[in-house]
């Protein structure tokens, strides 16, 4: 049920980047959705990651990370509104509530839980990307250089969760042929019933950790210094979206220096679009995020370019 | 100079005062394929772990005696050295994966040897086109089947190009074509790469003609050694039952010489019969274990699956219009490859499951709707994995659990089954501390204290041996004989055609082919007993040593046939 959330390869061009230049290009998106207030750019990135979405084939991951973020933003949007009193335009003059005070609701307070919602979305859709786009292990094993014994560590946890979730659904099953009821009884009393499940599987776990590790003397582990093998290979289309990535970032922050990106929203809201420069910042920073749908647009409906990336 | 060396080896587990090997001499040629064969806990695999230097090195304990490795003493031996020259593969695939992918889980040894890329690259690409494995290259190992994890766990030690293969039981959790699979590529990595082969296995009807030499080891010690062909006439004589069917058929009616392969059985099977008819199958076959099927007809059906339908959530379609009808009293096997749908079956036979469409009626219940509540009080249900049931302090507090749990007071069961499994010396013992057949038994007894009018069990013989097998075999055959219905999920056929009344195959989904269990494996290539294959042509409906020796025995102990054909051979 849960797999579409994560990581399958698709065979796309998407996936095919190094992993360091999707890092790169997702942390770039990242940082600007942080440092990004005017909801005008806000929405841009938002609609671009619809677009990289819609690239990597994953509508149906996005929905299911876009039903776990509604609610939050929800919250935000009431939570707000509800607890900031510096918005100018009062839209409506509520009572004297205890801790709260007085509950008047402005325009700009509204406004602002809105566009904290998309920043939230953004965000939602970053990480819904890294889930698409990078195969987890080819991560671990960019960093198995720095940290060899902490990837390991991580590689078996993610390797030994579905076992461990087969082995408990499986427990459950004998359990319940055994005349445990986990649904009935007080909650004193089913917690004491989860606790034996949960003991059986600790022990089986304890059990199969020792065969691993004999499997992993076996192999040599811990015999000496060991070396990192890296599948993966950098090609000029992780050359190209890296260069890009760095472009709209240095494009980015010269737009914030001079106001571009930036947005007041108390006392009273700003203007959307100030001059022609915002929009012209907004355009070339999403022109150099691009890059790597072009690419990936190019890679499939040119040969020439196909064979050049 | 022989490649092993062993001298005097004798073994003992850390706080035990049992010896696990006891003075054992041995000497291993380069290029050998050996065989060992021995009860559960003879110290079949202690032996392996010792010239794999696990032993003592990973596991501790006391150890007497010298292992030479090449004439360097293995203890003296660095661990880098002796892994790049020995490779071991253990029992349960799943249990010895480390990466979660497979590409970088056949990297693991070679990273632990310090390689360079350009090497790894080439050992990997080398490995992985031998063992046709580029398909699923890039998959999650969790996600691969357990012939493929097998062959994953064989390529992840073979890419460190070890001169030397130790497996232990590398067959025993794979099907039956999986395992063919595995044994073919390690036959072909002895006889073509020159590999020495160290085999440990139970199911020895598959691998005993392969190997140049077995190994018989009882009590932690070596009882038989010697070529396959000639040792099996002695181990049948010092009555051990480590010898593959077509070979006892023959030792038993004291040839000189007995064949080993199902083809070579046939042969000589023809040339002693011939001229001879023997008996029609219909005088032996279907009254065997005392059930005959027209009275099965008459009686009570017990779990009875109508036209059931089941698709998982993923979409993947599993049962497809599967019916299936078990009477009170029956002893049926279902058969059939991984993924088939057998385990899925099952659930639904245990309420675990519901059907998309179809009818589940277990013990007069519709358990399609009210699950499995209705029937679990009269049902035992073991799964595959024993260990599952085992959480208490002592071996009396796991049947005492279920008892509690179904409010039963007559706790004078407890004592009966602790009889009845010879588990009363483990009363007090923690069920963890036991071996594996003695808790395959601590959990049969754990489910059987209800005193159940339904017994299920799911792959009861993975990893058991021949006596083992045999007494869980019998005593199924005698609950079903009480009036017990029992069912088996198993990819032992052996088993099947042993102890079972009748047996159902499964394929993709569907039940092709269900009924007495010589209609069904009796027609079957390769899903029959190697005793079947042998008779199959030359004496139909012959499956197991019991019905040979039967029929054929009296037709071939004709002592004339026996002299004519020793001194044909002679000659």
């Amino acid at each position: 049920m849960f797999d579409k959330l994560f990581y399958q390869e698709k065979g796309l061009f998407l996936q095919s980047l190094h992993p360091a230049t999707v890092l790169v290009y997702l942390n770039v998106l990242f940082v600007l959705s942080l440092l990004y207030q005017n909801p005008l750019y806000l929405l841009g990135l938002f609609f671009f990651l619809v677009l990289l979405i819609i690239e990597v084939d994953g509508m149906e991951a996005w929905s299911g990370f876009l039903k776990a973020g509604v609610s939050l933003m929800l919250i935000i949007m009431i939570i707000n509104p509800l607890v900031i009193r510096a918005g100018a335009t009062i839209i409506w003059h509520g009572p004297e509530l205890p801790i709260l005070g007085k509950l008047d609701i402005s325009m700009e307070a509204l406004y602002y839980g809105a566009v904290s919602s998309i920043r939230l979305l953004v965000i939602i859709s970053i990480f819904c990307l890294y889930n698409l786009m990078i195969n987890p292990d080819k991560v671990l094993n960019l960093f198995s250089k720095v940290a060899g014994k902490s990837v390991l560590m991580i590689a078996l946890s993610t390797r030994m969760l579905p076992t461990m979730v087969r082995d408990l659904k499986r427990i459950k099953e004998v359990q319940q042929f055994r005349g445990v009821d986990f649904d009935e009884g007080s909650l004193w009393a089913r917690v004491k019933k989860y606790s034996c499940l949960y003991n059986v599987l600790l022990l089986s776990s304890l059990e199969d950790s020792l065969e691993i590790a004999e499997s992993m003397q076996a192999r040599a582990f811990g015999s000496g210094k060991r070396s990192v093998y890296s599948r993966n290979i950098l090609r000029p289309r992780d050359i190209i979206c890296m260069v890009a990535s760095f472009l709209a970032l240095f494009a980015a922050i010269w737009g914030l220096q001079y106001g571009y990106g930036q947005y007041t929203f108390y006392p009273q809201a700003d203007f959307l679009i100030k001059d022609r420069i915002t929009l012209t910042t907004l355009s070339v920073v999403i022109f150099y995020l691009s890059a790597p749908i072009i690419l990936s647009e190019g890679w499939k409906n040119c040969r020439f370019l196909k064979s050049k990336i | 100079m022989p490649l092993f060396k062993v001298e005097n080896l004798t073994y003992y587990y850390p706080e035990t005062e049992k010896a696990a090997l006891r003075g054992i001499n041995l000497e291993i040629e380069e290029g050998e394929f050996i065989l060992v064969a021995g009860g559960s806990g003879s110290g079949k695999s202690s032996l392996a772990r010792v010239l794999a230097g696990l032993i003592p090195d990973f596991y501790g304990g006391r150890i007497g005696g010298r292992v030479f490795f090449k004439g360097k003493d293995i203890r003296t031996m660095d661990r880098r050295k002796l892994a790049m020259e020995v490779g071991m593969v253990f029992q349960d695939p799943e249990k010895q994966m480390v990466q979660s992918y497979v590409e970088a889980e056949i990297a693991f040894g070679l990273e632990n040897l310090g390689l360079d890329t350009e090497e790894m690259s080439r050992r990997i690409a080398e490995v992985i086109s031998f063992m046709n494995l580029t398909s699923i290259r890039e998959m999650f190992t969790a996600n691969l089947s357990g012939g493929q994890q097998q062959k994953l766990a064989l390529a992840a030690v073979l890419a460190m190009q070890p001169h030397v293969l130790i497996l232990d039981e590398p067959t025993s959790q794979l099907d039956p074509v999986s395992a063919e699979e595995i044994l073919n590529l390690v036959k072909r990595l002895n006889e073509e790469m020159g590999f020495t082969v160290i085999m440990i296995e139970q199911r020895l009807e598959r691998c005993f003609h392969l190997a140049d030499r077995v190994l018989f080891i009882e009590r932690g010690e070596i009882v038989c050694d010697g070529k396959a062909q000639e040792k099996a006439c002695e181990a049948i004589k010092m009555g051990l039952p480590f010898v593959p069917p077509v070979a006892r058929f023959f030792a038993d009616l004291n040839f000189p010489s007995v064949p080993i392969t199902v083809k070579e059985g046939r042969k000589l099977l023809r040339s002693c019969l011939r001229g001879k008819k023997p008996t029609s199958k219909i005088q032996f076959g279907l009254c065997r274990n005392n059930v005959h099927v027209e009275d099965l007809r008459e009686q009570n059906s017990v779990v009875s699956l109508k036209n059931v339908w089941f698709t998982y959530p993923g979409g993947q379609e599993v049962l497809k219009d599967a019916s299936l009808d078990i009477k009170e009293g029956e002893f049926v096997a279902i058969l059939g490859e991984n993924g088939a749908g057998k385990s899925t079956l099952l659930k639904h036979m245990i309420g675990m499951l519901k059907p998309g469409r179809g009818k589940v009626h277990v013990l007069g219940k519709d358990i399609s709707k009210n699950g499995y509540k209705e029937i679990r009080r009269l049902t035992a249900y073991l799964s595959q994995n024993p260990n599952d049931y085992l959480f208490q302090d002592t071996v009396e507090d796991e049947l005492l659990f279920t008892l509690k749990n179904f409010a039963l007071t007559d706790i004078s069961v407890v004592d009966e089954m602790l009889e009845k499994f010879h588990l009363s010396r483990y009363r007090k013992t923690n069920p963890r501390d036991l071996s594996s057949g003695e808790r395959q038994r601590v959990a049969l007894a754990s489910v059987l204290v209800t005193r159940p009018r339904l017994i299920i069990l799911d792959e009861p013989t993975r990893g058991v041996d021949f006596r083992l097998k045999a007494d869980l075999g019998k005593f199924l055959q005698k609950e079903a004989e009480k009036g017990s219905t029992v069912i088996v999920v198993t990819h032992d056929v052996e088993f099947a055609a042993e102890f079972a009344a009748k047996v159902a195959m499964m394929f993709s989904g569907r039940i092709v082919s269900d009924g007495e269990k010589h209609e069904v494996l009796g027609k079957s290539i390769f899903y029959s007993p190697q005793i079947g294959k042998m008779c199959m042509g030359i004496c139909e409906g012959v499956l197991t040593f019991a019905e040979a020796q039967e029929i054929i025995f009296p037709l071939i102990e004709d002592k004339r046939t026996i002299t004519l054909l020793r001194t044909g051979e002679n000659a």
